[in-house]
């Protein structure tokens, strides 16, 4: 049983004390609880400017802390098996397919689409997900076209929550709100539907990957647009070096694999 | 053929996912009554039927893939996929696939479009089924079906929860047979 916490405002490679390489995650302003194993490790989140790098699990069935009611706060991966979660993380990044110079020359496209041929893969980073945030009273499953179509929904049928899908523009039919974000070059739209998602729900955003984290800052901005509490963006991939993680209004993001 | 007369009638699941789907008038286009079926998503339970309903006619057959047509048939597949064992197979719009992939051209009312898939996601002896929100003309699935058949795998069936009478027996079908859960509801305007 252990808890480990990193300070940093770079994304290191992330060990456990074995040397294994971990789920990252982030958040702003955590304050750490030493760990015993009465009583697991548990993270609170504090108003705090500083963003900390935090990694790391508990063992032995610890609870997820929740600051306030109904309202999630700073969550921890938990599994009760340390190797469980190590090998399916591992496995999952075994599946996915670098390509080079897709869709245009210098970008190196992660390709999901291998991990969901491999029925395993693809059902432990459901698992993976729905092991997080069950029970949490999520009531909201938002996902990004296309390829948060494909992880959103069977997260949602897991933990009971609604899926919501946001999309291009044009594709929704009936009342819908739209949302502006930048690409390299120029804007593109991202809409909902109006009713889709009540004021005071709590909402994840599910996308295959972050990038520069302007999709996922508009699925933000959508959802806090008809009063939803978004607690936290889920990716199966993360690209660092492009800084996602700064470009979401202070709310979380749990990765599986950071690339 | 129609879940009701396949073994489901009277099955309080199909009213329900009835009850969810939401008509629009004139969209995309003047003239279009379009069954939107975001509204199944809203509610778990609708969501859960659904699928339920496609697992148990799927599971145990020896189906190795699920293929999902871009974007509609990506909500529904996956989970069926997932709970019967399958591959997911995403059956994408041309150039979004990266790398290695085959392409299908179908016909629309004008012009044409284009579906694509991994040449390496199927192989020659896999049994699957392609699954989309809704079949109206079959013009996406024929493609779907013939792009599977490509590499030498078996369409089992196409599986969608909104169809019309007369998708069955298709032709550009090629044979393959149709499972839908409901017909296409009227606008209460």
């Amino acid at each position: 049983m252990f808890c480990l916490q990193f300070s940093s405002f770079t994304t290191p490679p992330i060990k456990n004390v074995e040397g294994k390489t971990v789920s990252s995650y982030t958040a702003s302003g955590i304050s750490v609880k030493s760990g015993s194993s009465s009583n697991p490790c548990a993270f609170t989140s504090t108003k705090s400017a500083d963003s900390w790098l935090f990694c790391g699990w508990s063992s032995g069935g610890g609870a997820l802390a929740a600051a306030e009611r109904g309202k999630m706060s700073v969550a921890h991966l938990e599994s009760s098996d340390v190797d469980g979660v190590d090998d399916r993380i591992r496995r999952i990044s075994s599946t996915i397919r670098v390509i080079p110079d897709f869709p245009k020359p210098g970008i190196i496209f992660q390709d999901i689409t291998t991990l969901l041929l491999d029925h395993q893969a693809f059902k432990d980073t459901i698992d993976l997900f729905v092991e997080r945030y069950e029970g949490k009273n999520i009531n909201v499953v938002a996902g990004v076209e296309a390829r948060g179509f494909i992880f959103g929904p069977p997260i949602a049928l897991a933990i009971g929550a609604k899926f919501v899908p946001l999309r291009k523009p044009k594709k929704l039919p009936g009342e819908v709100i739209s949302e502006e974000y930048s690409l390299e070059y120029g804007t593109d739209i991202m809409e909902m539907h109006i009713g889709a998602v009540q004021p005071g729900e709590n909402a994840l955003v599910v996308d295959d990957l972050i990038a520069t984290g302007g999709t996922l800052g508009a699925a933000i901005r959508l959802l806090e647009r008809v009063g939803a509490n978004v607690v936290e963006c889920a990716c199966v991939i993360e690209l660092p070096e492009l800084k996602g993680r700064e470009r979401l209004a202070d709310k979380p993001l749990f990765v599986l694999i950071s690339s | 053929m129609f879940a009701e007369e396949n073994g489901l009638r009277g099955d309080p699941r199909l009213r329900e996912i009835f009850e969810a789907i939401r008509v629009v008038p004139h969209f995309p286009k003047p003239g279009i009554m379009f069954q939107d079926i975001t509204p199944l998503f809203t509610n778990p339970q609708v969501f859960k039927h659904t699928v339920d309903i496609f697992v148990e006619r799927y599971r145990d057959k020896g189906i190795s893939v699920v293929a999902g047509v871009e974007a509609r048939g990506f909500m529904f597949g996956p989970s069926i996929a997932l709970a019967i064992g399958a591959k997911f197979v995403p059956l994408r719009k041309r150039g979004k696939l990266p790398g290695e992939v085959i392409s299908e051209y179908y016909d629309l009312e004008y012009g044409k479009d284009c579906l694509e898939m991994h040449t390496d996601a199927v192989e020659k002896g896999d049994k699957a089924v392609v699954v989309d929100d809704l079949i109206a003309t079959g013009g996406t699935l024929s493609a779907a079906i013939k792009l599977i058949e490509r590499i030498g795998a078996e369409v089992v069936e196409c599986a969608c929860v909104i169809g019309v009478p007369a998708a069955m027996g298709q032709k550009r079908l090629n044979g393959r047979p149709v499972y839908m859960l409901v017909e296409p509801k009227d606008f209460q305007g």
